[in-house]
């Protein structure tokens, strides 16, 4: 009887203790998904009746489209500039900062602040900065007696400001997730390097970069994840614009997100279409996620 | 030599950290002017019309969004820590058949983007009626994959299971041992935890914007937006009211910033 109830005890606590967040992530995170998948076969604003049409929205995604690939393109182009860029600067920043031996918590928290502020604040405070007549980089420009240049409202420029807004945003947080990495270095390694007459630059070639493969496959895979995922950046930048334009300038700052929130929520709501979209979206992140997990197991067992 | 070096990589460090706290000086700056002053001035010198921005945010019911991101953050901060310690108590505590299945599910749900979802949770919500609640805007936060992987090796590495047998033979119950000796033995894995809910919650804008319908509701990013109007747009009020959304973070962060970094580069680093 004992035993019994002791065996019975371990098989339904471990369930109670891990329900809520079963169900939780089933109600308000798969399920939702789920719920997606169904819609993308529908043609359906969100309101009125619902009309089954299979797989017509992703035979339209995949042929007719040329605005969603356009999205696709913009938000590579937009991703592709932004982030390596700031994990380049941020991996030379933490290595910078790993030899200062005064204030380095201090020059590190400092530097991490654009990281925890609302994205909101961050694309006011670039419309001001970039602004054609009222900017504060363009109002410099006139001064030293330049020609003013139309940085948000022309479609070459707008996509490299919110690389920029990508930069200032994330190279604290590389550097911070560098910084951790370099300090997992056990000193042996340097130390031995040193005795053996390498210079600081073999050093950081040869020890440092290599031990730090682990941080950097994980940051290009979450980077990853969240450049597709991109839509606060994007949009705010033109928040605060007279005209209400969906996708900046020519559309060139209309990312995936955008454009699918656009076609679900915007005055002309294509739900179903919409969600088809989503899934879309949905694959690509699928497929590098499982590549990405790969990577990192793969080098677990090494 | 020597010296020289490390003075050139000072130089270099201050540089750099000037130039990414120029925007964040810049919010905080251009907060104190009056709109139409802003532009006609150098904003990297503060003005004297801080408090008379203060007042107008705070006229146009600012205090109501400052008071419901405060509702949304605080609940989605409790209970999603809540959830995942459970979470990683149960993984480490139990000797149970399907454990494995469940890590690579946790893991799973690690890298599922929600905001995918976003459409379906929209009209899920809707056909609950709490479309025009703050609920919404809360539940979504509350299963965090990252949360639950994060206190899996918070447990595994600080509470020790001794004591939990102990417990057990004293005759304590599970929910007792949960909340009296684990939740002790984790406080640190979970104010990290705390920090980066609240950090997330607090400056999502894509959920707002979607949920958020009616005044009542406007959370700070969506009051923010509101202060723009065709006629005219308060650019002060509106930098005061993200100065001022700003504080809370900056204060947890300046309370628990080695806390916060460790539970954010916990992932990467062990990788």
């Amino acid at each position: 009887m004992m035993i019994k109830k002791a065996r019975n005890r371990d098989y339904i606590s471990p369930l109670i203790f891990m329900a809520p967040f079963f169900i939780c992530f089933f109600l308000f995170n798969l399920f939702p998904i789920l719920y997606s998948f169904y819609m993308s076969t529908l043609n359906w604003a969100g309101y009125n009746q619902k009309v089954f049409v299979g797989l017509k929205n992703y035979i339209d995604i995949f042929t007719k489209d040329k605005i969603f690939w356009k999205s696709v393109l913009n938000t590579l182009r937009i991703g592709l500039v932004g982030f390596p860029v700031a994990m380049v600067l941020g991996l030379a920043f933490a290595a910078l900062l790993f030899n200062l031996k005064k204030f380095k918590s201090f020059f590190q928290t400092l530097n991490f602040l654009p990281y925890i502020t609302t994205p909101v604040a961050i694309g006011m405070i670039f419309t001001f900065i970039f602004e054609q007549h009222i900017g504060i980089l363009n109002r410099l420009i006139a001064g030293l007696g330049g020609q003013t240049i139309n940085f948000i409202g022309t479609a070459q420029w707008a996509p490299l400001i919110i690389s920029i807004m990508i930069i200032w945003r994330n190279t604290g947080y590389f550097m911070t997730m560098y910084l951790a990495g370099m300090t997992a270095i056990p000193d042996e390694l340097y130390e031995a390097a040193k005795i053996d007459g390498a210079s600081s630059t073999q050093c950081f070639f040869k020890i440092t970069l290599p031990n730090l493969k682990s941080v950097t496959t994980f940051l290009v895979i979450t980077s990853t994840i969240y450049m597709f995922q991109m839509f606060d950046e994007a949009n705010l930048l033109f928040t605060n614009q007279s005209s209400s334009t969906v996708g900046g300038p020519q559309q060139s700052c209309l990312t995936i997100v955008w454009n699918f929130y656009n076609q679900a929520f915007g005055s002309n709501p294509r739900m179903g279409y919409a969600s088809a979209m989503a899934c879309v979206l949905f694959g690509i992140i699928a497929v590098v996620s499982v590549i990405g997990l790969r990577l990192m197991n793969g080098k677990e067992e090494a | 030599m020597k010296k020289a070096k490390s003075i050139i990589t000072g130089i270099t460090v201050l540089a750099v950290s000037l130039i990414s706290m120029i925007p964040f000086w810049l919010m905080f700056s251009m907060s104190t002017y009056q709109s139409e002053m802003i532009f006609q001035n150098n904003p990297l010198i503060p003005s004297n019309y801080f408090m008379e921005n203060v007042k107008t945010i705070f006229s146009s019911n600012f205090s109501r969004a400052y008071l419901n991101s405060f509702i949304i953050s605080i609940s989605a901060m409790l209970f999603s820590t809540l959830i995942c310690a459970m979470v990683g108590y149960a993984m480490n505590v139990y000797h149970f058949k399907a454990k494995r299945i469940f890590y690579t599910l946790i893991m799973m749900t690690m890298m599922v983007p929600t905001q995918i979802g976003i459409i379906g949770y929209m009209i899920e919500m809707r056909n609950v009626h709490l479309n025009n609640t703050l609920l919404p805007l809360i539940f979504v936060w509350l299963a965090s994959g990252l949360g639950a992987y994060w206190m899996i090796s918070f447990v595994q590495s600080s509470l020790p299971l001794e004591l939990v047998e102990s417990a057990r033979i004293d005759g304590a119950t599970e929910f007792r041992i949960f909340f009296r000796i684990a939740m002790p033995c984790i406080i640190p894995g979970l104010l990290t935890l705390c920090l980066l809910q609240f950090l997330w919650s607090w400056n999502s804008y894509m959920y707002p914007l979607v949920f958020v319908n009616k005044k009542e509701n406007y959370t700070i990013p969506i009051f923010v937006k509101s202060l723009a109007s065709a006629f005219r747009t308060d650019y002060g009020a509106q930098l005061c009211g993200l100065t001022l959304s700003t504080i809370p973070i900056l204060i947890l962060f300046s309370i628990g910033s080695k806390n916060f970094i460790k539970g954010l580069t916990a992932g990467a680093v062990k990788g």
